[in-house]
């Protein structure tokens, strides 16, 4: 664990923004690594699990990934029942 | 290319040779498939797999022997063919005599000198994603019904859960395009963080946060700061 007092927290917060986005940590690993990011994906997925502390750029850069992938998601939306691709009901 | 770290490199390349890995493993769990759909089925004289991408090209077959893969050969070189059309509607395509079948004009003619008369073709479906057919070949008419459409529609089934789970088709070429551009946006922003570290006499680091406060604040990418400062005119010499 490093010094800085707001790590474990940036940590939580970025875990749970993956998870509730449905990003992988392979996927913020190349996105991260597109920005420079110098961590290996190993490194990142042990800063994921508290076991290694990183620089505040990096964490930043990871934030910076993961809102980007964010962004790019399309927006969280229920489909309507003409929306649907596919079969119909009943058929396979 | 600067400040490429080595040991990041190197987990790139790993990744990449990690994908040829799997690549070889679809083509041997291909072939293992047509084997064992070919000695599940007693009778059957040939059986072969071919896996295709989003717009039906074929990145993976098998075959038991010569005369599938020609069969198979002429129809992905005409693009028709009862393995297109159960690729691309997702049914089990019977064929009952291929000397009376006219839906493949082309194909028909071409194969018509080859001993084959029966065909049943079943897609390979995971998910929603069809993934490829596979066909077993006979050189007798009138030997596959619906119950054999049934029972290769179910195996189909199973077998197109295990590879996709093996590898989705399209990610090597995927992956390949995505490690490209992020190459190429390293570099931007590396060339940015140059340019204002010339400009401005800062470290690496703070240029690099620089450039981070700059996306945060204008809402764009970190790719697109960076193009946007090393397309901007540099301030003029005093």
């Amino acid at each position: 664990m490093g010094f800085d007092p707001n790590e474990p927290e940036q940590r939580g917060q970025l875990k749970n923004a993956l998870i509730a986005a449905d990003i992988t940590v392979g996927e913020l690993w190349l996105r991260y690594f597109s920005m420079t990011g110098s961590a290996g994906e190993y490194e990142v997925q042990a800063y994921l699990q508290g076991l290694i502390s990183l620089p505040v750029i990096q964490r930043d850069l990871l934030a910076l990934a993961c809102n980007e992938i964010i962004a790019e998601k399309p927006p969280l939306h229920a489909p309507y029942a003409d929306q649907m691709k596919g079969p119909g009901p009943g058929g396979q | 290319m600067n400040q490429l770290p080595l040991d990041d490199l190197t987990a790139t390349v790993a990744r990449i040779r990690g994908l040829l890995l799997t690549e070889e493993k679809v083509d041997r769990a291909v072939s293992l498939l047509a084997q064992a759909i070919k000695e599940s089925l007693p009778g059957t004289p040939g059986a072969g797999v071919s896996l295709m991408d989003a717009e039906g090209k074929r990145t993976s077959s098998a075959a038991t022997d010569a005369l599938v893969e020609q069969l198979d050969v002429a129809q992905y070189e005409l693009g028709e063919g009862p393995c297109i059309t159960a690729w691309a509607t997702g049914k089990v395509v019977i064929i009952d005599d291929l000397r009376a079948d006219t839906r493949w004009p082309h194909w028909q003619s071409t194969v018509a000198s080859l001993p084959v008369r029966s065909v049943v073709s079943a897609p390979l479906i995971a998910g929603k994603e069809a993934l490829g057919a596979f066909k077993i070949y006979s050189a007798l008419p009138g030997q596959y019904g619906e119950s054999t459409g049934r029972a290769l529609s179910l195996f189909a089934e199973t077998a197109a859960t295990l590879l996709a789970h093996i590898q989705g088709t399209e990610t090597p070429f995927r992956m390949a395009e995505s490690l490209k551009a992020s190459l190429a946006s390293r570099d931007t922003i590396n060339r940015a963080c140059g340019m204002l570290m010339e400009r401005q006499g800062i470290s690496h680091e703070r240029a690099l946060k620089q450039l981070i406060h700059n996306a945060r604040v204008s809402g764009t990418t970190l790719v697109e700061a960076s193009e946007q400062l090393a397309s901007r005119m540099p301030p003029a010499e005093s």
